[in-house]
């Protein structure tokens, strides 16, 4: 006995085609924002599972709270996109990491234009090579996340979504690599070093 | 081992089994080639464990599907054998019912032989049969109703009969949890099929009770906390929306009070003045009447009179007029004859010019007769006459005729006279010669025949050409001819000259006509001044009169002017009272206060009238039309405020329509829209103390939080005692939706403060971003609560399979099959399950079960052993399936096939010992 896919029953979807838009538009989906679509996300997830893979896209859902589709390449916009937001959370966690913040609890920060102007004046080269030049770029940045689903604009401040973790984890990945790779390195030097 | 429990499962004619016999006290190694049914098998225990088919679960396979495979005729069983501690053995079986592939319950006591089922003619006993069959065996068979089937299973619920079998074989803490407790214990048959969220869910559902109130419902709390809040708020805002519409409502109902108070007051007025009326249009009418005549009586005799004087007036001018120009004309003739004395000058001027016009006349009148040309030859003959005249008195002693009278007698004197020219008789002597011969010839001639040689004349009738006359003669006949002469040539001049004599006579006739007109006028002047006195006289007495008559025609235009206005007052006054009458008659018909609601007008609310008070019945037209139209306005404004009413109902502002009335309604409903800052505070004030009480509901979310925290420690502690493959901690970790949490424990601190004594002020007195931040959390709570219909404790968390491997970091998974290898997975789900079901068994009555595990040959010996340790000590005995046997497991129990169809028999049974003195590994027996 063997599951086999089962039919997708429409009707108990009224939220489809909403959830669908959302998502097929690179937007991240948010327990604690998008609530309604998230609820019903939560509660016919086996339908939209299936009904999205059969459709050939592939829903991720992060317990975390935040739901999307995930592709593997994406178009030169959205990488543009998103290699900017990567820069600008791995700059801002960076940034909140040395002021001793915690950096699980991101929900909770409060990002204004003092902070924005801070990360610039720290990371302005860097920045400048992306093609941020001022401030207000990083607004734009901010912006844009908000458009993905990574934040929300609240004036005068942004908050950031549980659908940061996808950068913040991949940020620890590399993190962890980077010192393992440090650990093999300092363990080969001792060894070129014995030898 | 427990010795209460499972001890064998009995298939026959059932699953494609011909016949299989499983046993269930210990350990099983069920080992068949893939698609030989072994979970089929195993799924049979769902008839009888679960029973509720809404429950079963035959995966891909229909209830109905199922229902054929399992029940294909009615010598189809699933037969379960239990040692209960009550009862002892009691076998429980399920048997097909036949055609329509239904099945039924039935129970009895003793141990599963199956040779029992066996008939007498070696074949399967049918159902119909089977309580007859056990009766010649002894044995007393139960027959159940599912419901009481699963009632008398899990303890529940009331039981059959007396005498009913007590075979309850899963006890539970709480009744409620058979639901979770059938679920998951169809998942111990499939225990490899355990979902996260499944294991979510049963744990949520093991721990209700634990709660301080699982069951919150936050949307709940929110709402009766807020239910007042809101219900005030919606007021407040459909208010607000409404207060232009509330406004003119108000103005509406104001004038309607108004108009209430002065129909009240005039109603009676109004009615007393109409039933007087007619008496009194009917006076006035006549009284009118009489004025009117009257007035036009004077003013017809005005103008008779007036008629008369103008008549007189206009002779009078006429008079004064005449007199006036003979005044004129004396005075002109006294200018004109101021030189002339008397009336004779004038006479005498007349006449003068009366006899040169007259010689003029008979001038012209000659002229006219004698044409100038025959005067002119009678001038001719005239002269020629003087001429011979003339001659004759030169000649008159000697001349022929002298000398012929003197030889001649008479007669032949005459005779020759007659043919001789008068002038040659006159001719004088020189001039002729008389011889003998013509004394003889004329003797010859007798009678008065002369004849002449040749010549004979007759004479007579021939005039005597000349006649001798005297010297005298001749002068005056001389002097005639002269004067004729004269006259001849005078009036040869005036013939010539007639132009100028008549032109003159024209002169001398208008001279003349002048002159007796002179005269004429003249005797006129004097006639004129002999009158001029008596004209003087009666030129006075004409002005005199007519000054009198102009005067008198003035006082008639005054006093006809005077009479007209009287009459056309009259007659207004009249054309008013009619028009009066007719108002009052139409709006006596069209009253509109006859509705029972104006009978009962004074006992609705009104303003007092202090307006006038009073009317005359003059004015009852006027002041009925005003109360006619008072009265239609109050029964529009009744339609108008009714309306608005109801518009305002329908805007959401109800809260005052419980009121004893809509007067009492609109009166509250006005005064709460003129009161809307203060409104606004009061809700402000409540919506803080909301918040403050909402805390409380807060707060039990919270602890609810934390109790399923604490058990999910005692969870992990049941689950973290075992080995689970290579792990060295498996645990599942609530872990917080910090968001939330966040929200709730800010609301709570907040309501805190506010409860220990800074109240309402620390709302009003916080930063802005606190405040906000209070916002965001009571939004974040609401929305993530109306999301889900209600906020509860399972929101607040999610669950996180944390799994540590020796000399590795603790990774947490929100999937349970992502968290590590299938094996290790497989061992996870199924130490949960059977540590969920263990927390749900009374543990004052443990049955041993058991639970499968597809797949098996997945696990090491090692970690079999475990399972199979950690089952036993959960209360189940674990059934491996697998390919191949696994020797960890008590009994090996191979599926045979024979003809496509399946049979386990107890003989193959293959029971493994382990050597008591030796831990080597074991040999099957």
């Amino acid at each position: 006995m063997t599951d086999v896919p089962r039919t997708v029953p429409l009707d108990q979807l009224p939220k489809l085609r909403e959830l669908f838009e959302a998502l097929n538009s690179g937007r991240h989906l948010n327990r604690h924002h998008d609530h309604a679509l998230w609820v019903e996300l939560e509660q016919q997830l086996k339908h939209y599972q299936t009904l999205f893979a059969a459709l050939g896209y592939d829903l991720r859902i992060d317990g975390r709270g935040y739901a999307w589709f995930h592709t593997a390449d994406a178009t030169s916009t959205v990488s543009k996109n998103s290699r900017r937001l990567a820069l600008f959370f791995l700059l801002l966690f960076e940034y909140q990491a040395d002021q001793g913040q915690h950096l699980g609890k991101f929900h909770s920060w409060s990002l204004d234009r003092s902070l924005l102007q801070v990360l610039w004046e720290k990371n302005q080269a860097l920045l400048e090579a992306e093609d941020v030049a001022d401030v207000d770029g990083l607004a734009d940045i901010l912006n844009t996340g908000a458009r993905y689903g990574f934040c929300l604009s609240e004036e005068p401040h942004w908050r950031l979504l549980p659908a940061v973790y996808r950068y913040l984890d991949h940020f620890e990945e590399l993190a962890a690599e980077l010192r393992v790779q440090k650990t093999e390195d300092v363990a080969l030097a001792h060894w070129e070093d014995d030898v | 081992m427990n010795e209460y429990g499972f001890q064998r499962l009995v298939l026959l004619n059932s699953a494609g089994y011909e016949r299989a016999e499983l046993p269930l006290d210990d350990a099983v190694s069920l080992v068949a080639p893939n698609n030989t049914g072994k979970t089929s098998l195993i799924n049979a225990l769902q008839f009888l464990l679960i029973i509720d088919k809404r429950r079963m679960d035959f995966g891909p396979h229909s209830a109905d599907a199922s229902r054929r495979f399992y029940f294909p005729n009615n010598s189809a069983y699933i037969l379960l054998e239990v040692v209960l501690p009550e009862v002892g053995s009691v076998v429980m079986g399920c048997v097909g019912k036949g055609m329509s592939h239904d099945y039924g319950y039935f129970v009895y006591r003793g141990q599963l032989n199956i040779e029992d089922f066996r008939g007498p003619d070696g074949s399967t006993v049918q159902e119909p049969r089977l309580a007859q069959h056990f009766e010649r065996l002894g044995k007393v068979v139960y027959r159940y109703e599912p419901n009481e089937f699963t009632a008398a299973l899990y303890g529940s619920g009331n039981r059959r009969r007396n005498e009913a079998l007590d075979f309850t074989v899963f006890k539970l803490d709480y009744a409620r949890h058979a639901s979770a407790y059938q679920r998951v214990l169809t998942r111990t048959l499939r225990l490899d099929k355990l979902k996260s969220d499944e294991v979510k869910e049963y744990l949520l559902e093991i721990f209700k009770r634990e709660l301080p109130d699982a069951n919150i419902d936050f949307k709940a709390e929110w709402d009766k906390a807020f239910a007042e809040v809101n219900a005030e708020r919606a007021q407040y805002r459909a208010a607000l929306a409404l207060k232009p519409t509330i406004e003119r409502l108000a103005d509406e109902q104001a004038e309607r009070l108004e108009l209430r108070g002065r129909i009240i007051h005039f109603r009676p007025l109004v009615d007393t003045a109409l039933a007087a009326w007619q008496q009194h249009y009917d006076e006035t009418r006549v009284q009118l009447g009489h004025a009117l005549a009257e007035a036009q009586k004077q003013s017809h005799k005005l103008d008779s009179n007036q008629n008369a004087w103008v008549v007189e007036q206009t002779e009078l001018g006429q008079r004064q007029k005449a007199l006036e120009a003979l005044n004129e004309e004396h005075a002109t003739l006294a200018r004109r004859f101021a030189l002339t004395p008397d009336l004779a000058m004038l006479e005498r001027q007349r006449d003068d010019a009366k006899a040169a016009y007259e010689n003029q006349v008979a001038r012209v009148h000659q002229a006219n007769q004698v044409a100038p040309q025959a005067l002119r030859r009678r001038i001719a003959a005239t002269k020629r006459e003087l001429e011979s005249l003339h001659h004759q008195l030169a000649h008159l002693g000697s001349n022929l005729y002298l000398a012929l009278a003197a030889r001649l007698d008479e007669a032949r004197l005459a005779r020759l006279n007659r043919i001789l020219s008068r002038d040659a008789m006159a001719l004088p002597p020189d001039r002729f010669e008389l011889t003998s011969e013509l004394t003889d010839v004329i003797r010859h001639s007798a009678g008065e025949e002369l004849q002449f040689a040749g010549l004979r004349l007759d004479t007579e009738g021939l005039p005597a050409q000349f006649s001798q006359r005297t010297e005298a003669e001749l002068q005056d006949e001389l002097a005639a001819q002269q004067s004729q002469l004269e006259q001849l040539q005078t009036q040869l001049s005036t013939a010539e000259a007639l132009e100028k004599a008549v032109q003159l006579q024209r002169e001398l006739e208008k001279r003349l006509r002048e002159a007796e007109q002179a005269l004429d006028d003249y005797r006129r002047f004097l006639e004129l001044q002999t009158q001029e006195s008596l004209r003087y006289d009666e030129l006075e007495r004409i002005a005199q009169r007519h000054a009198e008559l102009s005067d008198k025609l003035r006082r008639i235009a005054e006093l006809r002017t005077q009479y007209r206005k009287q009459e056309r007052e009259h007659e207004a006054a009249i054309d008013t009272l009619d028009a009066q009458h007719r108002q009052i008659d139409r709006l006596r018909r069209e009253r509109a206060d006859q509705t029972p609601e104006f009978d009962a007008l004074s006992e609705l609310p009104h303003t007092p009238w202090l307006g006038r008070q009073n009317f005359s019945l003059d004015e009852l037209a006027e002041q009925l039309e005003a109360y006619q139209q008072n009265c239609r306005r109050l029964i529009r404004l009744n339609e108008l405020t009714a309306a608005k009413l109801q518009e305002i109902h329908h805007g959401g502002l109800t809260k005052y329509a419980n009121e004893s009335d809509s007067e009492r309604e609109m009166e509250r409903i006005i005064d709460f829209a003129n009161h809307l800052a203060q409104e606004a505070e009061a809700l402000a004030r409540k919506e803080r103390s909301a918040i403050v009480n909402v805390t409380v509901s807060l707060r039990e979310l919270r602890d609810g939080l934390q109790v399923f925290k604490a058990q999910m420690r005692r969870f992990n502690r049941l689950i973290s005692g075992r080995q689970l493959s290579d792990l060295k901690v498996f645990k599942i970790e609530p872990q917080e939706d910090a968001p939330l949490v966040e929200a709730i424990e800010l609301l709570i601190n907040t309501a805190e403060k506010a409860d220990t004594g800074e109240t309402f002020e620390l709302f009003n007195q916080t930063s802005i971003t606190d405040d906000a931040a209070i916002t965001r959390a009571k939004d974040l709570l609401i929305r993530a609560g109306e999301a889900r219909g209600c906020l509860r404790v399972e929101n607040l968390f999610r669950l996180e399979f944390v799994v540590g491997k020796e000399n590795q970091r603790e990774e947490a998974f929100a999937d349970i099959d992502s968290a590590a290898s299938n094996g290790t997975v497989l061992m996870a789900k199924l130490v949960t399950g059977l540590a969920l079901l263990h927390l749900m068994q009374d543990r004052r009555h443990r049955i041993r079960a058991v639970c499968y595990l597809d797949e098996a040959s997945a696990l090491d010996p090692r970690n079999q052993r475990n399972l199979i340790e950690t089952a036993r000590e959960f209360g189940f005995a674990l059934i491996f399936a697998s390919p191949t046997p696994q020797v960890t497991a008590r009994y090996c129990v191979p599926i045979s096939s024979r003809g496509g169809v399946n049979r386990i028999s107890r003989l193959s049974w293959q029971i493994l010992e382990p050597f008591e003195s030796q831990n080597a590994p074991l040999e099957p027996a």
